[in-house]
């Protein structure tokens, strides 16, 4: 486990276990994650890094086989405890996901449809979504044509869409599912800036299939193997010299 | 511009590089320096530069690995991260022979000012083709790089001429031998410092065109 960290801790999992159905896919999971910071995690598929990922805003609760045991906190807060409402927590929490899923309206209704239902007045609205376009580095691109369907955009642009709409209901923490498996390298490369732009105002945890980018933009990486979390340290740590031999076999593509 | 962290690091280095060959030039003059004065304070104030230069070393290095381990560097990038460590390597070299000559100078005596002048030539030109080198570096500049290479034949014509006058005058006066053996082992280093400079600039073509090329 690495050191105290420079902007404190803002995930703090203990001993996190978790069934689907008989299956016990997640293994006494321990881990800090650090606040403005990004944090990868990377393993095979099947390793349980997405898995692990959904547990950090309570997206697991949607799958009625999933049993959820350990402590999750995020700002000091349990997420897990009775008391939690799961909308604040999502808000908080936000997510991006591997294919980018505008809503089927416009690029202006897509970021103000979160602001909306958390209470902000239509006022705002005009502000909010100019910030959050301009926080999702989209503004410049289609600042003239927020009535456009948002469906019509490109796919990094989507996804980029899709940053912003988090933004906008003012998070503290992005979990990223393979943001941009389905970029091409140019969109990736865009997102991959941004990523490491949010850093600055946010807490970010990627999923990411691809090694590679794990050592571009990650701060501390964690590797995932079939449901245990082998080992978690600096990013520059685990890919000059990680500490356990499935780390080094897996970097170097020696695994299976 | 994309990928802005991998260019921020790419900057770094290179400006590691840079700064390493301005501390071995002040290194360079400031050896010549003892020679001429034998000023054992300048002696030691050149030993801490060197120190400083060894550190720059282990930065380049750890920043190249770093850079290698995860930005996956390809083409233009890989040949000069690739080119950043080796030019360190010579750098470091040419400060430790800074340090080689400052050693034999401060314990000379002051005997030699007829082979000196040559010696100052040699140096003069060894540390203006260091920083013509470091200038091509700044811009990858592949032709400074090949026209400043050719500098070291002049240096190495230096060489042997001091050398056969140094070894003709130990014939002529065993009293010499003390210090012209000294004054050899100055004009190696200094021969191999020009060595060095023509290492960096071969490097340096091959980041500014992919092409290896000896220029020594």
């Amino acid at each position: 486990m690495p050191e105290t960290y420079e902007n404190g801790t803002e995930i703090e999992v203990k001993n996190l276990n978790l069934w689907y159905g008989d299956n016990h896919a997640l293994h006494d999971i321990s881990i800090d994650i650090p606040k403005n910071s990004v944090t990868a995690f990377i393993g095979p598929s099947g390793c349980g890094k997405s898995t692990f990922l959904r547990c950090l805003n309570r997206m697991n609760d949607l799958i009625p086989s999933c049993r959820i045991e350990g402590h999750v906190n995020v700002s000091g807060e349990d997420i897990y405890s009775r008391e939690t409402d799961v909308v604040d927590l999502r808000k908080k929490v936000g997510m991006v996901f591997q294919k980018p899923n505008p809503f089927p309206m416009s690029i202006f209704d897509n970021i103000s449809y979160g602001p909306k239902i958390h209470g902000m007045s239509k006022k705002e609205m005009p502000s909010i979504v100019e910030n959050a376009l301009k926080s999702g580095a989209l503004w410049e691109e289609i600042a003239d044509r927020l009535d456009a369907s948002a469906l019509d955009l490109s796919g990094g642009q989507q996804q980029r869409l899709c940053i912003a709409r988090t933004l906008a209901v003012k998070p503290e923490v992005i979990l990223f599912d393979e943001p941009c498996s389905a970029l091409d390298p140019i969109s990736t490369s865009k997102i991959e800036d941004l990523i490491l732009e949010l850093k600055k105002d946010y807490t970010i945890v990627i999923v990411t299939h691809n090694m590679q980018q794990a050592a571009r933009i990650s701060d501390y990486t964690a590797f995932f193997l079939l449901g245990d979390l082998i080992e978690f340290g600096k990013t520059n740590q685990i890919f000059e010299n990680p500490q356990k031999k499935e780390t080094e076999d897996y970097i170097t593509g020696r695994f299976g | 511009m994309t990928r802005d962290l991998f260019q921020q690091n790419m900057g770094t280095l290179k400006g590691y590089i840079i700064e390493m060959g301005e501390l071995s030039s002040e290194a360079i003059l400031g050896a010549i320096q003892v020679l001429k004065t034998q000023d054992a304070e300048l002696a030691d104030i050149i030993y801490q530069g060197d120190e400083i230069i060894d550190n720059y070393e282990l930065k380049v290095e750890k920043c190249t690995t770093q850079l290698i381990a995860r930005q996956n560097p390809t083409a233009g990038d890989m040949r000069l991260i690739i080119s950043c460590f080796k030019i360190a390597i010579d750098l470091e070299r040419m400060s430790d022979l800074a340090v080689d000559i400052a050693n034999v100078a401060k314990c000379m005596e002051k005997k030699h000012e007829e082979h000196l002048d040559n010696i100052l030539k040699m140096a003069e030109i060894c540390d203006e083709m260091l920083n013509q080198t470091i200038k091509a570096f700044e811009t990858l500049d592949h032709e400074l790089a090949a026209s400043t290479a050719l500098k070291d034949e002049e240096v190495d014509k230096l060489f042997y001429g001091t050398q056969n006058r140094l070894i003709e005058a130990m014939i002529e006066d065993k009293a010499l031998i003390t210090n012209a053996s000294h004054l050899l082992l100055v004009l190696r280093y200094l021969e191999r410092f020009g060595d060095h400079a023509c290492n960096i600039c071969e490097s340096i073509v091959y980041v500014a065109t992919g092409q290896r090329v000896n220029l020594n």
